[in-house]
């Protein structure tokens, strides 16, 4: 079972390099949240630690749907023209992916990470989904696909405390949700003002400010 | 009043003021908003004093642990916060009445701005490093917005990289805080006051040293992002340079030091748990910080850039003084933060006056501010040469407090380095500020202050700046005393 959710969530991350169009993110984004929250439940129903069940519920509220629908709403409402643009192609981009999530693997089982009895399968994964969003911010050459690696790593992180530790007290997670919540507001709000000024959201746009 | 009922006051002004000032749009909201931020001082002060004088202050089972350190931080934030609040009443209506911005940003403006000031008041007041975490990221998100208020090409694109570069820092610091958990769990089992720092700071000697180890690393390049550390400093001067100059006084005044407040908090456990080895990486740090600014600083063409830059070194050289230690380096790095608050968001409020003034932040369009504003001009001179850390002033103090530290304790070269580097920033940033302050004036400017709130703002900081240099007051001593037990470990 973890391995299985396990691979789907590694599948779900190589997928955001396969997309063709921006908005197609957001459903692989609320994909991955709602394995994200299979996790939490798993690992409640092995250890009964109760707080699990209430992370998993919020997971779902948050990142598979409230997280995704702004994001989609930003993206309907700019009206952009809807293809990704990279800075290397698309095969090049899924090759370097690739390299990037073994050398994840590799890294992951070579630093001795402690890992909690139930997340063993799952700390490889986190530190590729750290990885890939690093490159996902890196590659796009839409600010909005910033965003998309941004709560990337964000879930990556949310897999690492999981894994590790069973995440993090109760009311730390919450806050961290509320965080993550409204930082994808405020990257829509800015993201719509950049529109407005730009014109665009290309990030080769905005590069005025040097020295 | 009890101390409960400020604690309240403290952290409820603000939320509500925001609140208020945001429905009221109208110009005349600055005088609700200054009257909530006076109100937020007082608060702040009394909650600070009373923890400055007594002892720590802890209730809700542990939740709310305000110390030393954190009242010191809430003392700085409160003062810095009423500033630059008293002087947005004259800054922001200017720019209303020039039609830079319109009502509606008036009023986000003042929400964002409190907004503002509690994210950072509620850095300091938790117990556990987990929301301590929940906070910085906070302040993040608030400024970002504040940084990109004017809808200019270049304030849209700082605040973008500033939130962007922001949060995937501060990313790095929470899997640092995790591994403080993991710890912290293996030796207390599954409880969630395993992340609250009075119980690690208890049991710091017998944690895992490897994983605290690499939870401090995190937590200095995540945290050291928002504090504006080389070589992860790249969204600051944007962002303090298209920011509202209240805005970047606040800014580079206290948020840099709140995000420090972080890195210190995690230092403080993991120096005890390390026996001392956590040290030489804020040395490295502070002093690439100080080394990486000095082209910049020499050639500069943007007035709040060259401010900035200067930030950047002077958050370089407290984590210098904090990594060099010992009573005399602690006290030094601690004199300084409080120095560089003053004299930093001083200068901000006056490079404020002078753009406001010239219409421009260009370094060669401005000249004969001495003329053109008879009191910003000295003020303004004045704050350079203390922010360079010329004698007689403030941070002169503390950066020989510093240096002393550190041929104290052994390290010649750094010092050495040290020394040179802040003489070559003195040159670069004394040469420019002359070519502005002297010379002529442009012919048909009028000479005079553009209003009074924003002239009288500029006393406040600069009370302290000139009385500090002269001597440090004893119970200004007592308190940095009283924090640095606390990042010594003294239990």
């Amino acid at each position: 079972m973890a391995l299985l959710i396990g691979l789907g969530l590694l599948i779900s991350t190589i997928m955001l390099f396969q997309i063709r169009k921006i908005s197609d993110s957001c459903g692989i984004l609320a994909m991955q949240a709602v394995l994200l929250s299979l996790t939490a439940c798993v690992m409640w129903f092995k250890t009964g630690i109760s707080h699990l069940l209430v992370a998993a519920i919020f997971t779902l509220l948050v990142k598979a749907i409230l997280i995704p629908a702004i994001l989609y709403y930003t993206i309907w409402k700019i009206d952009i023209k809807r293809e990704v643009e990279r800075f290397t192609t698309h095969y090049i981009s899924l090759l370097i992916a690739l390299v990037l999530a073994a050398a994840g693997y590799y890294i992951a089982s070579n630093l001795n990470l402690p890992s909690a009895k139930f997340g063993e399968t799952y700390l490889p994964v986190s530190v590729i989904m750290i990885f890939l969003g690093t490159f996902i911010m890196i590659d796009h050459k839409k600010a909005i696909m910033q965003g998309v690696g941004l709560i990337t790593i964000e879930n990556g992180i949310f897999l690492v405390a999981e894994a590790i530790a069973y995440g993090m007290p109760l009311v730390v997670e919450f806050g961290i949700f509320f965080d993550v919540l409204v930082s994808v507001i405020v990257i829509g709000i800015l993201l719509f003002r950049i529109h407005s000024t730009f014109d665009s959201l290309n990030t080769e746009k905005m590069q005025n400010l040097k020295g | 009043m009890t101390l409960m009922d400020w604690f309240w006051i403290l952290m409820l002004t603000p939320l509500i003021t925001g609140f208020i000032a945001w429905r009221i749009k109208t110009p005349s909201c600055a005088w609700v908003q200054a009257a909530g931020a006076a109100l937020t001082l007082m608060a702040g002060l009394a909650l600070a004093f009373q923890v400055l004088s007594q002892s720590a202050l802890t209730f809700w089972d542990g939740f709310i642990y305000i110390d030393a350190l954190g009242a010191f931080n809430i003392g700085l934030v409160v003062f810095v916060g009423f500033t630059a609040s008293l002087y947005s009443i004259g800054y922001m209506n200017y720019e209303l009445a020039e039609g830079i911005i319109n009502e509606r940003q008036l009023g986000q403006f003042y929400l964002l701005f409190h907004l503002f000031i509690f994210s950072m008041v509620a850095v300091s007041v938790v117990n556990s490093v987990g929301l301590m975490w929940v906070g910085i990221e906070l302040t993040t998100i608030v400024s970002a917005l504040l940084v990109g208020l004017y809808k200019r090409e270049t304030a849209l694109e700082a605040a973008w990289k500033y939130l962007i570069m922001g949060s995937v820092g501060i990313s790095f610091a929470l899997i640092g805080i995790i591994f403080i958990y993991l710890s912290g769990v293996n030796l207390l089992g599954e409880n969630p006051a395993a992340l609250n720092w009075t119980v690690l700071q208890h049991v710091s000697e017998d944690l895992n040293p490897r994983w605290i180890l690499t939870a401090f690393v995190f937590v200095l390049v995540g945290f050291g992002t928002k504090a504006g550390l080389a070589p992860m400093h790249f969204w600051l001067p944007d962002a303090h340079s298209q920011a509202p100059s209240p805005v970047s006084a606040v800014l580079s005044g206290v948020m840099l030091n709140t995000a420090l407040y972080g890195v210190l908090r995690i230092y403080a456990i993991a120096n005890s748990t390390l026996h001392g080895q956590a040290a030489q990486y804020l040395i490295f740090f502070g002093i690439l910080s100080i080394a990486i600014t000095v082209p910049f600083i020499l050639v500069q063409h943007d007035l709040k850039r060259m401010l900035a830059y200067s930030s950047v070194e002077h958050i370089g050289i407290i984590t210098l003084g904090v990594g060099i230690g010992g009573p005399l380096g602690l006290y030094g790095a601690l004199l300084h933060m409080f120095n560089h608050s003053m004299a930093k968001s001083m200068m901000f409020l006056a490079a404020g006056n002078i753009n406001q003034k010239y219409h421009s932040k260009q370094i060669e369009r401005i000249s004969g501010v001495l003329k053109s504003l008879p009191i910003t001009g000295v003020i303004f001179l004045v704050g350079t040469f203390a922010i360079a850390g010329a004698p007689p002033f403030n941070i002169f103090i503390s950066e020989f407090t510093i240096m002393m530290a550190g041929f104290k304790a052994g390290h010649i070269a750094v010092t050495v380095l040290f020394i040179s580097l802040v003489v070559l920033i003195f040159a670069g940033m004394v040469q420019y500020v002359i070519k502005m302050a002297f010379g002529q004036a442009p012919a048909r400017m009028v000479s005079g202050e553009i209003n009074v709130c924003s002239t009288i703002a500029l006393f406040l900081p600069l009370v302290l700046v000139l009385s500090c240099g002269l001597y440090v007051h004893p119970f200004l001593s007592e308190v940095i005393y009283k924090v640095s037990a606390i990042l010594q470990g003294v239990h």
